[in-house]
């Protein structure tokens, strides 16, 4: 058995590394796929603080919720990046830019 | 209020009010008259001065040799000292009321016709009217303030009047020459009325005449106000503005030299005597006497027609105030107004002169000084009525028997030869020196007389030349005919008659006929020698300037006080000047550093308020740049901060 904290790293850095593609990736689709990252690595957590009550699975289910939420998310997202895609010719956030001014 | 029952009490008051208030009246009248209508004036003013002169008549016909009249109202009280105005009139003051609005009345009635055609005519009788109304003031007035006051509106309207031609430089400079010389006088009579009120704490003649004893601080008020008279009545050493107030009208010096200016002086002298002591006596013996030795000498040397008459005026002031000083008061006041007649007449003969040459040199434009008798001569084929008038006036002048000169001059030296006593004594030299002036005034008058009528003509032999109109000749007439004997005695060799009689306080300085008598062969002696040095002229630089006393004037007074503004206006431009543009210097220079304060500092720290805000405002605008996931950095950024803040 491997010990929590391992899986607690692992979904630290999933998280991390999710939260970076969101921060620094360009295209509006590498942002989703960053937000999905970042879905799993809270997933992951769910799951690994679950095994702390044998008795209780309401940490699966929540995870189970969760990736249901992400595939909804994840479908709503890309059809606002194809209709956003639509409207400006572009997926890239910065470009689209007219609330600003 | 004393009066006698021996007069109409009410009548009396409203003849004394009208002769005071009348001149004033016709003063008002030729200011209020419209421009349109003054030649109106020419007939108002007399009009009114002869109802004023009949007024004073009736006056002094009431109070002559009476009971003297006297009444007093409260004028104002100042801290507990009240001050009075009031009237006295005893003879003295009573007779001088006469003789001011009598020749008033005539001098206004000359100038009607001497002034007709003259741009002013309204301020001129004007003038004269307010002139005459405080001549009057003086001369009723019961105490020395209310003197004092009208004192000085004497000068003011002699000021206004010596300067009626103010746009000849000459005339506006002589008025203020005379102005400023009457102010040095009251100056004194201003110190001496402080004295006197210090002392006696009463202006009233009354109250100040009744305690006799003589005092040392009476000899300095006495003296102060002899002052006031000097500088009014010409007296050594302030004479010389009289001279040269002959640029006025020819009719104001007549009144000026008789009736109103000059009189006042010899007039406040007799009115105060009591107060004299008997060192300010000799005090004022002695300045009379040097002043009557300096006008008759200079007269001698004068060109001027009005000159020489002014030099003759100063002369005998000067022997009034000789006479009033060897204590014969009213022998002093008995000449004064044989003068006023004489010498109003002279001017105003000489005023025809001048007046009837004037006129034929407009008419024939041929430019000469018609008051220079070098030009003169001749004129008493052309002007006979003239001619007798300057005879008759001048033998007065003189002194000849039968004139009345000859009588009150009789009585100054009557009274003189008392004064002397018997021992040799200063006194002598005095008594000799009125000698010198009698003889002295017969020589300048016969010159004055010869050259101007007698001999070939000179610069006036082409002109066609006609006697007055007849507004002057009818005053130059009463005037002549006061010139005589019988206006001060039925005997033409007793002075003692009908004025002089009114005059005396006491008994002493009756007539004394080897006066008389020395005096009439005296001036007759005199005559002759004028006659046999006839047509001779003395040339004699020192004479002509009156002994230089106004290049005296210049160098003792005009001078240093120009040196003095000079040194003042140094002082200012140097001392006060540069410590003002010091101050200002000082002044622009905490300037600059207030301003470079308010644009370093004040500014400044306006100008990095507005930056830092800028600042600040762009640096949060940037967190706003529309950069989706910058915002998702802070937020992530501001959650760390939020957990490592409560975690730690």
């Amino acid at each position: 058995m491997f010990p929590i904290a391992h899986f607690l790293y692992l979904g630290a850095f999933l998280f991390s590394a999710g939260l970076v593609i969101v921060i620094v990736k360009k295209n509006m689709i590498m942002v989703l796929l960053g937000i999905e990252l970042m879905l799993n690595a809270s997933n992951l957590n769910l799951v690994t603080f679950n095994q702390l009550y044998p008795d209780s699975i309401q940490g699966q289910m929540f995870a189970l919720f969760v990736i249901i939420v992400a595939v909804s998310e994840a479908a709503v997202g890309l059809a606002i990046v194809i209709k956003v895609y639509h409207y400006y010719q572009t997926s890239v956030p910065d470009e689209i830019n007219e609330l600003k001014d | 209020m004393a009066a006698t029952p021996s007069y109409d009490t009410a009548v009396f008051m409203a003849c004394a009010f009208s002769a005071l208030f009348l001149p004033l009246f016709s003063f008002a009248v030729s200011l209020l008259i419209s421009e349109k209508y003054s030649w109106l004036v020419t007939f108002t003013s007399p009009f009114l001065l002869l109802l004023s002169t009949l007024a004073a008549g009736v006056v002094l016909y009431s109070t002559w040799n009476q009971q003297p009249f006297t009444m007093t109202w409260n004028w104002f009280t100042v801290a507990g000292s009240t001050f009075a105005v009031g009237v006295f009139l005893n003879n003295i003051s009573a007779l001088m009321l006469l003789v001011v609005t009598l020749i008033s009345f005539l001098v206004n009635s000359y100038s009607a016709g001497y002034m007709a055609g003259d741009p002013d005519l309204k301020r001129y009788f004007g003038m004269l009217g307010f002139f005459t109304f405080s001549m009057l003031g003086i001369v009723i007035a019961d105490n020395l303030l209310l003197v004092f006051v009208f004192w000085e509106l004497v000068g003011f309207s002699s000021f206004m009047l010596i300067g009626h031609w103010k746009e000849k430089s000459k005339a506006a400079d002589a008025a203020k020459r005379a102005f400023i010389f009457n102010r040095v006088g009251d100056v004194g009579f201003l110190i001496g009325l402080m004295i006197l009120w210090a002392h006696a704490e009463s202006f009233n003649l009354i109250t100040l005449s009744t305690s006799s004893e003589a005092l040392s601080w009476k000899t300095a008020a006495s003296l102060c106000i002899f002052c006031g008279v000097i500088g009014k009545s010409a007296q050594f050493p302030l004479f010389s503005w009289l001279p040269d107030a002959m640029e006025g009208p020819t009719p104001v010096s007549a009144l000026i030299h008789a009736a109103t200016m000059v009189a006042a002086g010899v007039f406040l002298l007799a009115r105060v005597y009591f107060l004299f002591t008997p060192f300010a006596l000799d005090f004022v013996a002695l300045t009379g006497c040097i002043t009557a030795l300096l006008g008759a000498f200079a007269a001698l040397a004068q060109n001027d027609i009005k000159k020489i008459l002014a030099y003759s005026t100063i002369s005998q002031l000067g022997f009034m105030v000789l006479a009033a000083g060897a204590g014969a008061p009213e022998a002093a006041m008995l000449h004064l107004v044989t003068h006023a007649f004489f010498k109003a007449c002279l001017f105003l003969a000489a005023g025809a002169v001048i007046h009837a040459l004037h006129q034929a040199q407009n008419q024939s434009h041929f430019p000469f000084d018609a008051q220079d008798i070098r030009h003169l001569g001749g004129l008493r084929k052309k002007l006979p009525f003239t001619f007798f008038v300057f005879i008759v006036s001048g033998s007065a002048l003189s002194g000849l028997p039968f004139f009345s000169g000859f009588l009150s001059k009789d009585a100054i030296l009557a009274s003189l030869m008392v004064w002397k006593g018997t021992g040799f004594s200063w006194r002598w030299l005095i008594f000799g020196s009125a000698f010198v002036v009698s003889f002295t005034t017969v020589l300048y008058t016969f010159r004055l007389i010869w050259s101007v009528f007698q001999g070939e003509e000179k610069s006036t032999a082409h002109l066609s030349i006609t006697e007055p109109p007849l507004s002057m000749r009818v005053p130059m007439t009463v005037l002549a005919i006061a010139s005589l004997w019988i206006i001060v005695s039925p005997n033409p060799f007793d002075f003692s008659g009908w004025i002089y009689g009114g005059l005396r306080s006491n008994s002493e300085y009756l007539h004394i006929s080897a006066i008389s008598i020395a005096s009439a062969s005296w001036v007759l002696l005199a005559l002759a020698f004028a006659y046999l040095i006839k047509g001779r002229t003395i040339r004699s630089s020192m004479l002509l300037n009156a002994f230089y006393v106004n290049s005296i004037y210049k160098i003792v007074v005009e001078r240093p006080l120009f040196q003095l503004a000079e040194i003042t206006a140094r002082t200012d431009k140097k001392l006060i000047d540069g410590i003002l543009h010091t101050a200002a210097y000082a002044q622009l220079i905490i300037a600059n550093v207030a301003g470079w304060f308010d644009r370093a500092m004040i500014d400044g720290v306006v100008d990095d308020a507005a930056i830092l805000a800028k600042g600040v405002g762009s640096f949060t605008r940037s967190f706003q740049g529309g950069k989706i996931q910058l915002y998702i950095f802070w937020a992530i950024f501001a959650v760390i901060i939020f957990i490592i803040w409560t975690l730690l």
